[in-house]
């Protein structure tokens, strides 16, 4: 799991001392009913196209991952998380072709062309630019919902 | 961040305390690995179920704050049997090797016992996690081994330095292990995978060893990278 004693000593008190921001707000957006939803997904993985740049260290960058990501590269710097399992199968951590299963079923309305990807590790609160940037594009590309999948 | 631009979202989580701080609009809290929210691969079955739980609380109307926590652990968990790799390495030395002339031979000689494996893996899949260092394969243990001797070797990769060139060499060499024993069913649960790798090969006896030696450096590119990002901090000491 990641139930607290499930994660090995000292990763364990590592990652349950990270600071996590506390916003002032909780914001709400109501969603569409989910069969008329155009869903993108979001990674911390560090996940990439082979052959673009790695991700720089401490970055606060992300990157567009088109639906079909044919050689896939991960840069994350941490090296505290599992990766054998994206490995074996990228939808274990970007769940893409699950995604298109449930379109293709209607049970979500449709997928998005471009997805996106950042690196977990970086302080979420000098990512403000990163997510106006990342909110302009899915609203360009009338996405209704993005699905947040930290690793 | 994303919701209070306008856009709704979810979120999978997988460390629920950071859940119960951040306080998302909407989190499905899944008690599985790090590293494998949708909790175990090529199960299709069951990543449909985790992400269809999560997309689920998109139609709910109670909120903020809605914290759900998916109800089964992950196949990922509990360790199946007695798990090994369908290929055999040559035997580990029962010591240290000290200088790089040493190391060289003896891990490439085991690499070698594991390329097939590795390259069977990446013809049935059609891709590899192999590659972040750009460098060939033949390349990465000459150039990882001089910093044993003590050198801090000029990056031959553009854009990278020479301890983030370092990194992404031992990023490689523990793709390829991890690629090739997991080429053919049964396949290891993640902890059975890192068991395996850090306390059976000499790859990992390596990689402590760089790991070692960029702590006395006084190179700090190399201190920092390969002190802190080579070797998970579970797995420092041999066994």
């Amino acid at each position: 799991m990641a139930r607290a004693n499930d994660i090995p000593q000292p990763t364990r008190d590592h990652i349950l001392a990270l600071e996590c921001p506390a916003f002032p707000d909780t914001p709400w957006v109501a969603a569409k009913p989910l069969r008329e939803c155009r869903v993108a997904i979001l990674t911390t993985a560090a996940l990439h196209q082979k052959s673009e740049a790695s991700f720089p260290t401490g970055t606060a960058e992300y990157r567009q991952l088109p639906a079909t990501l044919t050689d896939p590269a991960i840069s994350h710097i941490s090296i505290n998380f599992d990766r054998s399992g994206m490995q074996r199968d990228i939808n274990v951590a970007f769940p893409i072709d699950r995604l298109r299963e449930l379109a293709a079923d209607g049970v979500v309305g449709n997928v998005a062309d471009t997805h996106y990807s950042t690196m977990g590790s970086t302080d979420p609160m000098l990512m403000s630019e990163t997510a106006d940037s990342i909110v302009a594009h899915l609203k360009a590309q009338q996405v209704d919902a993005l699905l947040l999948v930290p690793v | 961040m994303i919701e209070s631009r306008g856009v709704a979202t979810v979120i999978i989580g997988l460390v629920r305390p950071h859940m119960e701080r951040t306080q998302p609009p909407r989190g499905l809290w899944v008690p599985f690995p790090l590293g494998r929210p949708l909790g175990e691969p090529a199960d299709a079955g069951f990543q449909r179920r985790v992400l269809q739980a999560a997309l689920d609380l998109l139609e709910r109307r109670d909120g903020p704050v809605i914290l759900e926590d998916f109800p089964d652990d992950s196949p990922s968990m509990a360790d199946r049997g007695a798990w090994r790799p369908e290929f055999v390495l040559p035997p580990r030395p029962a010591t240290l090797l000290e200088t790089a002339d040493e190391w060289i031979p003896a891990l490439e000689a085991e690499m070698q016992s594991l390329i097939p494996a590795w390259e069977g893996a990446k013809r049935n899949s059609g891709r590899t996690m192999v590659g972040n260092s750009r460098l060939a394969q033949p390349d990465w243990l000459p150039y990882a081994a001089e910093f044993l001797r003590g050198n801090v070797p000029d990056s031959t990769v553009e854009g990278m330095s020479s301890a983030v060139l370092l990194r992404y060499v031992a990023d490689d060499i523990k793709a390829l292990y991890y690629e090739a024993a997991q080429a053919v069913a049964p396949y290891p649960t993640s902890r059975q995978m890192e068991n395996w790798f850090w306390y059976e090969t000499l790859a990992s006896d390596f990689l402590r060893a760089l790991r070692a030696t960029a702590i006395e450096s006084e190179h700090k590119g190399f201190n920092v990278a390969c002190s802190r990002f080579v070797v998970p901090l579970p797995f420092v000491e041999r066994r």
